[in-house]
């Protein structure tokens, strides 16, 4: 028997293609499944059901504007744990019940490592 | 004219004898003017926080109460603002003292009186003149919103380009197996990052056409041999942050071709296509084939250029890209809505 559960799918909301770049290798080295991601809220809306997600990071600031709080909610709602990715650390702190926390930017390999726990 | 959201191009009467209000509401609307009367201090408090281009206020209207409501709103002007007030005093009254008085209660205000019974003439030009006067701050209110959100518009660019700038450095290290590729490398991804920026620019910032962004990236690979890289496709307006990720795309692509693929040989060549389908989906295929090259062989690992297309062309298209190590030459195809792209 087995105790090793399958590797997590994580869906990055963030719409800086170049972190995404960057994190999902991160996420990929770190032995987790990269499930895609979404540059807007409207966006992780119209897509949501071509990913297949586990988890999320979110970024607060999107390109439909302040919308991650908004995505996470929608998120949480359909069941997918959030964590804020985000410089905007005091805007995350204002909606504590949507994610599991809050990972500052620029990312670091460890905190991510660290956080991406939270989700089991 | 509205005469409301804040326009700052009607004028706020405050005249507790009707007679006075009514007449002076008739010649000012008889000029094209729009005109708001307060009865009281109430409605005065309720139409000041409308936002008057100037207020007209006769002597007998100004006790305490007043006086404090117009010197509150006048002090909670924002900087930009200084509210023209127009005074009608009676031939009898103390003038130098209710100026004196006035000067010092009302800061910030631009104050014109006149003597009663007042002139058509004079009244009209200076109510009409109080008002341009006004029309102008609103200019300078304008001025002012516009360059706050321009601030705010750059900060956010500036802090995505650093950004940008450290995941391309995170990422640039990680393959790196010297300290001179790890500079040579970061330092040809910066000026393709600067060049795309340079075309963004000069297109104001706004689409850009997809054949200046090849053009200007793949510039260094084509100054020698000539036509080395083939671009073809119609003319597409590609949207800004799209335009910087094919710009990366085509830069790591050009550079792999030319250490590894088929520009590293003289009778190589790269076609770069692009299509629109004429359906209502408009579906955009992009494609960048080589020919002529060495043998092309799959990486085992595969490095910086190719994690980074696949990354960039998902996120971009909205489905992976194919990447054909083709042994006859390398092929990279991206296929999604345009209106992702335009």
């Amino acid at each position: 028997m087995s105790l090793t559960l399958p590797p997590l799918r994580i869906l990055y909301v963030e719409d800086n293609p170049l972190i995404v770049f960057h994190v999902e290798a991160m996420i990929e080295d770190l032995g987790y499944i990269f499930a895609g991601s979404a540059g807007s809220f409207a966006e992780l809306v119209a897509e949501f059901d071509t990913f297949e997600v586990d988890a999320a990071l979110v970024d607060i600031d999107l390109a439909d504007g302040r919308t991650g709080p908004a995505a996470a909610a929608w998120l949480q709602e359909r069941g997918i744990p959030s964590i804020f990715v985000t410089g905007q650390m005091r805007v995350a702190a204002e909606y504590p019940q949507l994610s599991l926390g809050t990972i500052a930017k620029p990312i670091s390999t460890q905190d991510l490592a660290e956080k991406l726990k939270w989700f089991r | 004219m509205s005469g409301t959201d804040g326009s700052l191009d009607w004028v706020l009467i405050l005249a507790p004898y009707r007679r006075d209000a009514e007449y002076l509401k008739t010649l000012l609307t008889q000029h094209d003017m729009v005109v708001k009367q307060a009865a009281g201090p109430e409605e005065l408090a309720e139409r000041l926080n409308e936002g008057p281009g100037i207020l007209v206020v006769t002597h007998e209207a100004l006790n305490p109460e007043v006086l404090d409501l117009i010197g509150g709103h006048l002090a909670a002007q924002p900087s930009w603002s200084e509210m023209p007030i127009t005074v009608l005093l009676d031939r009898v009254a103390p003038q130098a003292r209710i100026r004196a008085e006035l000067g010092g209660r009302w800061p910030r205000s631009r104050q014109i009186f006149y003597q009663r019974p007042v002139a058509t003439l004079e009244l009209l030009s200076g109510v009409q003149s109080a008002l341009l006067a006004r029309l102008r701050q609103r200019d300078v209110r304008d001025h002012i919103e516009q360059e706050v959100e321009l601030r705010r518009e750059l900060n956010h660019r500036v802090k995505n380009i650093l950004a940008s700038v450290t995941a391309i450095f995170e990422m640039t290290r990680r393959g790196a197996t010297s300290l001179d590729q790890l500079a040579d490398d970061y330092a040809g991804r910066l000026q393709a990052l600067s060049k795309v920026h340079s075309v963004v620019f000069e297109a104001d910032g706004e689409a850009v056409d997809l054949t200046a962004i090849v053009e200007r990236t793949c510039s260094p690979y084509r100054s020698d041999a000539g036509d080395r890289i083939l671009a073809k496709g119609p003319p597409i307006r590609v949207k800004r942050d799209a335009s910087m990720t094919l710009a990366l795309c085509f830069h790591e692509l050009a550079t792999n071709a030319l250490k590894y693929g088929a520009l590293s040989r003289p009778e190589g060549r790269v076609r770069l296509d692009w299509e629109l389908s004429s359906d209502a989906d408009r579906i955009l295929t992009l494609r960048w084939i080589e020919s002529g090259g060495p043998p092309v062989t799959e990486p085992s690992n595969p490095g910086y250029g190719t994690r980074y297309i696949r990354s960039a062309l998902r996120g971009l298209f909205g489905s992976p890209p194919q990447i054909i190590f083709d042994p006859g030459g390398l092929r990279c195809i991206a296929v999604g809505p345009s209106s992702r792209i335009c």
